[in-house]
């Protein structure tokens, strides 16, 4: 219920609206505590400054995200030159019975990516996300790619699925998407792998 | 630009995370990733790790990555903005993009969500319009919110008469209905029509809830109406709205304070004392248990009970003043910056999006004095703030140790190319590419001319042509000249062998010529492969360079930017965390001003409690 809470927010202008004190009260104590709504107003003032920071920040918030996306290429384009670069991409379209676990990945007989899903990313990919599972170099003319996914199915049922494929990279970046799907007859996952150039 | 339909549900998503709804409810959009750099984001915005989503998105649209996806980038770059609280970006894409081209019913949707942060901005102006771009009515409760915050913003602006307007004729049958007619109520007070205000708080105090925030808003109703009967002098009709306030919900000290002042008000001071006693036992962060301290003396003293009444004035003196010294503790802790350093240390290297809030205080003594803080719009907000310059302050830090490992990483690269340069260079010396094409091309007018001289003996192989070099020798035999019958026997066989020979060359000679033609051809692409990899090597060898100097430009271009952004970050830090201190110090000092008061009360009370007893002991010793 959070929408209500606005409104129950607002709500309590009306305590603020009524403040006051109670009439004296006379008596030889001599004590006269008032009513005391206690709830403090922010004064009028602090809504323009806060704003002015607001501005501030967001204006802020634009330019490091514009230097975090120079920065980004900048690393990206350094660490991988687009001549040699491969991107390898890992997708999952599969019935929501499917839990990914890992998926672990050889290029010529040498591990370069294992990784372990958290239930978060797992749920970002079932809904339809994308990982950029790992970035390579390599030099132009055939590859060996090992891929191997585990999970679990209906059931705690363990599946461990595996593919190879024979990539060949030509000049320019080449980016390749293992899928997971269950979209073949046999209705259980399985590899499926796509390449750009 | 247009926007496919599927941008209609993909917004949809976004705005349920935006509005904080994402792990409540999870649409799979029916977007079908084509671009792997789009459904990278995704991975990123599922997550709600704002930050990198956009940094990706921003990143991919740049290097013109995402080209089946070009329309619902643009959307989905607001909606990532609108999460992560850059509401004013979010606000230009959106102004752009939901003009005539979006779902009607999603567009009005967008409006709503981002009138909705506006408000809780400050924005009230821009809240104000974008609820003014909402054309239809709005699903589910979302109609009746839209209604509840309009007139919020018109009591905020001060238009009570068209926000009392709008309120008296909504119409509801959900608990929505309820909120309205509290607001109403606010309204009413707002605009001096008090009378008119109690009815609608009387009814609503007697409501019956069906849900804990009902209740709540029934507990608020009755104290306030309570409260305004106290201030009216009419304590028998006070008594009634707030006794009907719940023993243990959040409003439950005031009410059983306002309760205790009914029955004073009425000289019932011995009944007062029964719910002023019960305060005794609750948590003096109260304001009203700390006034039910003063109040249970009073009372007592009302009740000629003196000593008794002393007793708690002392009690109450000594616990103000250790109050007191709490307080000054917490706003030394506010002003060295410590207790809001501790507001991030939860989660501080999580992202951060619009939807974030401090639900619970840090631990410690001092921060349980802001509890009512974090129902503030401009505290949260501030703090939401605060909390999203320092993840842009320890961003850009960890760039900064990366631009060091990136010059690194150009300096390597630049020294393995000056390595190889000189060895490079003395083998493209060596392979003499001009050299073999011109062999190459020698050889096709050499076959040229065997072709149009049908030189087949040309193509001979090693053992046909020392063949007919043999026969060729024999025939220059001088024995082989003479006239007589053996000579000319062996001449006619010379000259059989000689034209077995030459059959065989000439039956061979097309598919030789074709044999040889292709391997020529062969010869001649691989020569035209190998001068393009020649002009490849040169064009990189002349490139990379530049590709240095530009990759060393852009090194060295961001490290100024870095030290400008995190300077005016400190800054702009210096100037949230000021302002999220004066409110918090503001609050402290409004506490010890009011402790302050009462002990001035307590202290005065006690004297003159002692003054009484000197005069009365004065009094019996002089009869």
């Amino acid at each position: 219920m959070t929408n209500l809470k606005y409104a129950a927010l607002l709500a309590g202008a009306l305590v603020l609206a009524l403040p006051g004190q109670l009439p004296a009260q006379d008596g030889e104590a001599g004590v006269e505590p008032g009513i005391d709504a206690g709830v403090d107003a922010v004064p009028a003032a602090a809504g323009n400054e806060f704003r002015s920071i607001d501005e501030d920040v967001q204006s802020l918030k634009a330019e490091v995200l514009e230097l975090n996306r120079d920065l980004f290429l900048l690393e990206e384009e350094l660490l991988f030159p687009a001549n040699s670069q491969v991107a390898f991409f890992l997708s999952v379209d599969v019935g929501t019975y499917f839990a990914l676990d890992s998926v672990s990945l050889k290029i010529d007989g040498k591990e370069v990516a294992n990784y372990l899903y958290t239930d978060r990313e797992a749920d970002a990919l079932m809904r339809g996300g994308v990982q950029r599972l790992h970035m390579e170099n390599l030099k132009v003319g055939d590859h060996e790619l090992v891929a191997v996914f585990t999970g679990f199915g209906p059931h705690e049922r363990e599946y461990r699925r595996g593919a190879t494929v024979n990539l060949s990279k030509g000049l320019g970046a080449k980016y390749v998407e293992l899928a997971i799907t269950d979209r073949a007859a046999k209705q259980q996952p399985e590899f499926d792998v796509r390449e750009w150039e | 630009m247009t926007l496919p339909r599927a941008s209609s549900v993909l917004l949809w998503a976004l705005l349920l995370t935006a509005a904080g709804n994402a792990s409540a409810d999870k649409p799979k959009t029916t977007t079908v990733v084509e671009d792997p750099h789009y459904g990278e984001v995704l991975f990123h915005f599922y997550q709600e790790d704002y930050f990198p989503a956009i940094v990706r998105l921003l990143a991919a649209k740049s290097r013109s990555r995402l080209p089946h996806h070009d329309a619902e980038a643009e959307l989905l770059l607001g909606g990532l903005y609108l999460s992560y609280g850059h509401h004013l970006r979010a606000a230009e894409i959106f102004e752009r993009l939901l003009a005539d081209s979006v779902d009607p019913s999603v567009r009005d949707r967008t409006w709503f969500f981002l009138a909705r942060i506006w408000q809780q901005r400050g924005y009230l102006d821009e809240s104000f319009a974008a609820l003014a771009n909402i054309e239809d009515e709005l699903p589910g409760s979302m109609e009746a919110e839209r209604h509840l915050l309009r007139a919020q913003l018109l009591i905020d602006r001060g238009d009570h008469g068209r926000a009392i307007e709008l309120l008296q004729g909504f119409r509801d049958r959900t608990e929505w209905a309820s909120y309205a007619r509290f607001n109403l109520g606010v309204a009413l007070v707002k605009d001096g029509q008090t009378d008119a205000a109690s009815r609608i708080l009387d009814e609503l105090g007697q409501l019956d809830p069906w849900t804990d925030e009902l209740s709540a808003l029934r507990d608020k109703a009755n104290l306030a109406l309570g409260y305004a009967y106290l201030q009216a002098g009419e304590a028998r009709a006070a008594k009634r709205p707030l006794q009907r306030v719940r023993l243990n919900g959040p409003f439950s000290n005031k009410a059983l304070l306002g309760v205790g002042w009914a029955d004073a008000q009425r000289d019932d001071y011995g009944r007062a004392l029964v719910p002023w006693m019960e305060l005794r036992y609750r948590s003096l962060l109260d304001p009203a248990v700390q006034e039910s301290m003063l109040a249970v003396p009073y009372a007592m003293a009302k009740l000629d009970s003196i000593s008794q009444a002393a007793d708690h004035y002392l009690d109450a003196v000594e616990a103000f003043e250790e109050e007191n010294r709490r307080i000054d503790a917490t706003i030394e802790a506010l002003d060295s910056g410590r207790l809001l350093s501790g507001f991030l240390a939860d989660n501080a290297n999580a992202t951060t999006g619009w939807h974030w809030r401090l639900e619970e205080l840090p631990p410690g003594a001092e921060s349980r004095y802001l509890y009512h803080l974090l129902a503030s719009h401009e505290f949260q907000e501030g703090l939401k703030n605060f909390r999203d310059l320092d993840y842009l302050a320890r961003n850009l830090e960890r760039w900064r140790g990366s631009l060091a490992v990136f010059r690194n990483m150009l300096d390597t690269r630049v020294r393995a190319y000056e390595e190889r340069l000189p060895r490079v260079t003395a083998s493209l010396g060596r392979a003499d590419l001009e050299q073999k094409v011109d062999r190459k091309l020698a050889f096709d007018s050499r076959l040229d001319s065997i072709e149009r001289n049908r030189d087949s003996l040309a193509l001979a192989n090693e053992r046909e042509f020392a063949l007919w070099g043999e026969i060729a020798a024999l025939e220059q035999v001088p024995a082989l000249q003479a006239q007589i019958p053996e000579a000319e026997d062996l001449r006619r066989k010379v000259r059989l062998l000689k034209g077995v020979l030459q059959w065989e060359l000439d039956r061979e000679f097309k598919e030789r010529l074709w044999r040889l033609r292709r391997d020529v051809r062969q010869t001649g692409e691989a020569l035209v492969k190998t001068q393009r990899s020649r002009r490849r090597v040169d064009e990189s060898m002349r490139k990379e360079p530049e590709s240095f100097a530009s990759f060393a430009e852009r090194i060295e271009s961001i490290d100024p930017q870095i030290r400008d952004l995190r300077a005016r970050i400190d800054a702009a830090m210096d100037r949230q965390r000021g302002f999220l201190q004066s409110i918090a110090v503001g609050e402290m000092q409004a506490q010890k001003e009011r402790l302050q008061a009462y002990s001035v009360q307590a202290r005065f009370a006690l004297a003159a409690i002692y003054d009484l007893a000197a005069t009365t002991t004065t009094a019996e010793a002089s009869r």
